[in-house]
């Protein structure tokens, strides 16, 4: 008595068999990640609690490659009569999930690159890493195509523009240690967010409303 | 929010229902505002400059996803392919949406109780579709749809979760293919061969020939043996009134494979059985203190209706009809002379005696157990004393309805109807005459 609907098209899967593609955007997300950790904490520090931040960036990057990889696992939504073992499972999926890890190791990260000496190119390659680590994450976790990136391009281009500047900022020669030289250079670093606030309507136009 | 249950609300040509997202910042913008206030944290605090420096891209990213439109509200639009289905029977909900404009669309299906997602619960774009099947009979809700529109730089989502529409889940129909007649049927037109001669097709026997019979009708081989012209004879077709009577009280056994499963299920196909055999087949259903009926009648759309009617009493409402005895049956409902068939666990005792009382009222009565559970088994001495107590029990109900001259056949939902039945299908089972 089973009535036939026709024939069903299904629409695009999302979830399912995970393609090459999405393997390696998130093989190139755990990757950057763990090229900024060994990139910040390199050479070893010993000083301002380097050792927690090492800890914490390498914990926060490699959960958040857990995520990425166990991000097609569905969740039931009644776990009651499962068994411990696989109740306890769901549990850390969800606690993988619920944690903002990338926040964690960013701020990590940050704060390995301050323990060091001054090194401003350094630090401008690791903030180009950073945001390459950060958009490769964000299309891991979409299932996106780095495509979508492609309206973004010219901003992105600006803010590569303006992370070289900065570091050029931190290579001031000063005439030498004091309050007068550090409030020169954060004029500058002010200065250089001012230009991009203006550069900024002309680089990413309003979308037109309706 | 959720949408309207009556079909015609999300009809083809119907407009969309407006709704409301709640638009918030995505993941993404939440990390990289991580970043850039973090770096430009350090760079006020180390007044180190080229911190300031690697805060701009994120910042800027931020500052230029800020400028993207967000429409505040948006038009969905839900079809179901039918609102009615059989257990196990694919069913199609298309969803749209309109005014996104050149946002993404994500769309996820969280499919309710007893409802099987077929393929993806997860598409992308404006129109998709989701397949699912439900799996047990009953007012089913498909479930939640949540949909998540991404601006063009990833950077903010508005969410909105929708409630889709119910389902009617009808018991999937056992197989059946033969029916149970009645050895006495009414005097009226059908397709099952009566006891009286008439102007059927099958073959009654040979009598002699009187003025006023068909000279098609001779039976010229047989004239000649004796002499005589012999006339063939044949059955009248008639049809009989089946009455289903099915017994809710008692639900035990694992669900999907319960006694009341396999009631609905068998009750279904006794009702399409009898009804492709041109019977008029309606349903009584019985259940704590309320009694429901539909009286029998002919036609397709009777299959329906009887499911529909076992339906409402399960759903806990009147149904067609309503009563609270069965003593008090109107004839329409219980015709004098009907087989009524009954579909039971036989664990009621006030049940069993409504079916003796039946009987003793002169209605031929067959009895489809549907009990395939047991007591747990325990392994402590009294538990298996009660369970082998509990057993001869319900021998004895058996049997005691047996001595009555009811017939109990057993039925274990995986087999065709067919086979329990056939000791009663082979040939017409006799009708006790009705004294109601």
């Amino acid at each position: 008595m089973t009535r036939a609907i026709g024939p069903v098209h299904v629409g695009p899967v999302v979830i399912g068999p995970v393609d090459a593609g999405t393997v390696a955007i998130r093989a190139a997300a755990g990757l950057l990640g763990a090229g900024c950790v060994v990139w910040a904490a390199a050479p070893l520090v010993h000083k301002g609690w380097a050792t927690l931040a090492l800890v914490l960036a390498i914990a926060g990057v490699a959960a958040g490659a857990l995520r990425l990889v166990l991000s097609g696992v569905p969740v039931p939504e009644d776990a009651f009569l499962l068994p411990a073992s696989l109740r306890a499972c769901l549990r850390f999926l969800e606690m993988l999930r619920r944690v903002p890890w990338e926040e964690g190791a960013v701020i990590a990260l940050v704060w390995l690159e301050v323990m060091h000496r001054s090194r401003p190119w350094h630090t401008a390659f690791l903030g180009a890493a950073l945001i390459a680590y950060l958009l490769a994450t964000h299309l891991a976790e979409s299932d996106a195509s780095p495509a979508v990136l492609r309206p973004q391009a010219r901003v992105l281009a600006v803010g590569a523009g303006l992370l070289a500047l900065g570091a050029g900022a931190g290579m001031l020669s000063a005439t030498g240690p004091g309050p007068g030289s550090a409030l020169l250079r954060l004029v500058a670093a002010g200065a250089l967010i001012a230009a991009a606030a203006l550069v900024l309507p002309f680089v990413a136009p309003p979308s037109p409303r309706d | 929010m959720a949408f309207p249950s009556r079909p015609n609300e999300t009809g083809r040509d119907a407009p969309g229902i407006e709704f409301s997202l709640r638009w918030r910042s995505s993941r993404h913008a939440r990390r990289l505002l991580t970043l850039g206030l973090a770096a430009l944290f350090i760079a006020t605090v180390a007044r180190r400059p080229e911190f300031a420096g690697l805060a701009a891209p994120a910042l800027l990213l931020l500052a230029a996803g800020r400028s993207q439109r967000r429409p505040p509200r948006i038009s969905l639009r839900a079809r179901p392919s039918t609102r009615r289905a059989f257990e196990g029977e694919l069913v199609a909900i298309d969803m749209a949406v309109e005014g996104q404009g050149d946002d993404s669309v994500q769309w996820t299906l969280h499919p309710g109780r007893e409802i099987d997602p077929v393929g993806a619960t997860t598409a992308d774009g404006p129109q998709v579709r989701f397949t699912f099947s439900p799996q047990r009979w009953g007012r089913r809700q498909i479930g939640t749809m949540d949909l998540v529109l991404r601006d063009r730089w990833r950077l903010a989502e508005g969410h909105l979760t929708v409630e889709l529409p119910a389902l009617d889940c009808y018991p999937a129909p056992a197989e059946q293919r033969t029916q149970v007649v009645l050895s006495r049927l009414p005097n009226r037109l059908g397709e099952h061969a009566g006891r009286t001669f008439g102007d059927g097709i099958e073959f009654a026997g040979v009598r002699e020939y009187v003025p006023g019979d068909r000279q098609r009708s001779i039976n010229w081989p047989a004239s000649t043996r004796r002499g005589r012209l012999q006339v063939n004879t044949f059955a009248a077709e008639r049809s009989q009134d089946v009455v289903l009577l099915v017994d809710s009280t008692s639900d035990v056994g694992e669900p999907g494979t319960s006694a009341l499963d396999l009631a609905l299920r068998g009750a279904a196909a006794a009702a399409r059985a009898y009804l492709e055999g041109r019977d008029r087949v309606g349903v009584i259903t019985y259940h704590w203190g309320a009694i429901g009926w539909l009286a029998p009648g002919l036609g397709r759309r009777q299959v329906y209706r009887i499911i529909d009617a076992m339906l409402a009493s399960e759903r806990g409402g009147t149904g067609p009809a309503y009563g609270t005895s069965m003593a008090r049956l109107p004839r329409a409902a219980l015709p004098p002379g009907a087989l009524v068939v009954v579909f039971s666990p036989l664990l009621d005792q006030r049940f069993i005696e409504t079916l003796r009382d039946m009987r003793e009222r002169g209605f031929t009565i067959l009895v489809v157990d549907v009990l395939n559970a047991d007591p747990p088994v325990r392994p402590r001495s009294t538990d298996r004393m009660a369970r082998r107590i509990w057993r001869m029990e319900q021998e004895a109900i058996r049997f005691s309805l047996r001595e009555l001259g009811v017939p109990v056949v057993h039925w274990d939902g995986i087999q065709s109807l067919d086979l329990p039945l056939a000791r009663y299908t082979r040939r017409p089972l006799i009708a006790s005459g009705s004294r109601r």
